[in-house]
């Protein structure tokens, strides 16, 4: 396949500024709580993105690179959105917890957290959750981004030039069957 | 197409995709039994991993010992379901030929109840038990593996060729 390599950076950092702006934001950033809603689905934009700028078929693995690339991207959005917003998103998040009067049943890693016992504030803590966050995202866009091949990286195959070439590759096109 | 390097890489990307899924199944029942021996620092590290992924209120997650799992029912519900498609994708694909990446229609389907239950809650048209939210999410799991396996191992692929090409080209030709 002499087919040019895409160019995954520029998708990656609109769609992950974006999903990673979404997922620091009180009450929107708890779209991430349905299947890693904000970095799925910016990982498929991002291949939406990827597949204006691209001639051909993208493959399945460029979704997956274009979406990892795009939930790193997003991690690190997110940690540096949530820094300013970070005590309010716990005086929030207490006061919901308060209502819904479910302290007691509380994980451990957040009863500490609402008691000031765990420094989440200090860098340390969020290097941790950065690198934490940026694992994670990475995966799931990495999911999203395949998800995003089979829904908008399906357009019709380019001419192959005229004169000899070899045999392009068998396009990575989603089938019926799961 | 069945030869033996695709069949090694299908083979390779499907065992660690089974191991990194048995880990992260493992660590969501090892943050609640952690918690129950009194471990408390390394169970709030574990609940602390799976925080950016899940809203882990207590009441909507299952219990281990007395305390919530690492994640509510319904992202369990998608974990499992990844590991019980993931079992079931040697009979249904076999690990010979290339995956190829499932339909956007499969796609659409399988999220579609827990799309719709989910919003629901969200709108407040109803409060759905969490073994329904487990079955949702499990629906929508089990579909995930057959997507995840076409783009790890088209990713193996790709960078393989590339990486050919690129010696290909470096190498000097014929004197």
């Amino acid at each position: 396949m002499n087919q040019p390599k895409p160019e995954y950076l520029r998708p990656a950092l609109i769609a992950g500024a974006v999903a990673g702006l979404l997922s620091g934001l009180p009450f929107i950033g708890a779209g991430n709580c349905i299947c890693c809603l904000w970095i799925v689905g910016g990982a498929a934009i991002a291949v939406k993105l990827l597949a204006g700028q691209t001639p051909g078929l993208l493959t399945s693995g460029d979704g997956a690179i274009v979406g990892a690339l795009t939930g790193i991207v997003a991690a690190v959005v997110d940690t540096l959105v949530k820094i300013p917003l970070q005590r309010y998103n716990m005086e929030l998040a207490r006061r919901i917890l308060d209502t819904l009067d479910i302290e007691s049943g509380m994980p451990a890693g957040l009863d500490g957290l609402f008691n000031g016992a765990t420094g989440a504030l200090t860098p340390g803590w969020m290097l941790l959750g950065l690198f934490i966050s940026a694992a994670v995202y990475a995966v799931m866009g990495a999911l999203g981004g395949i998800i995003g091949v089979s829904l908008f990286g399906r357009k019709a195959a380019p001419q192959p030039p005229a004169g000899p070439a070899a045999p392009p590759a068998p396009p990575q096109g989603p089938t019926d069957a799961a | 197409m069945s030869d033996a390097p695709l069949s090694r890489t299908v083979r390779a990307a499907f065992i660690v995709t089974a191991a990194g899924t048995a880990l992260w199944l493992l660590a969501i029942f090892l943050a609640p039994w952690l918690a129950g021996r009194g471990a408390a620092g390394a169970a709030r590290f574990v609940y602390a991993v799976f925080a950016p992924v899940c809203h882990q209120v207590p009441g909507r997650c299952f219990a281990l010992g007395g305390h919530p799992l690492a994640v509510c029912g319904r992202c369990l519900g998608i974990y499992a379901g990844f590991a019980a498609g993931l079992a079931l994708y040697p009979f249904v694909r076999g690990l010979s030929s290339k995956p190829v990446l499932p339909s956007a229609r499969t796609f659409v389907l399988s999220i579609l109840p827990l799309a719709v239950d989910g919003s629901a809650g969200v709108l407040g048209l109803w409060r759905s038990p969490i073994g329904l939210r487990f079955v949702t999410g499990f629906a929508w799991g089990a579909v995930l593996p057959f997507f995840f396996l076409a783009g790890a191992v088209d990713l193996v692929l790709t960078r393989r060729r590339r990486r050919t090409r690129g010696d290909l080209e470096k190498s000097p030709g014929p004197k």
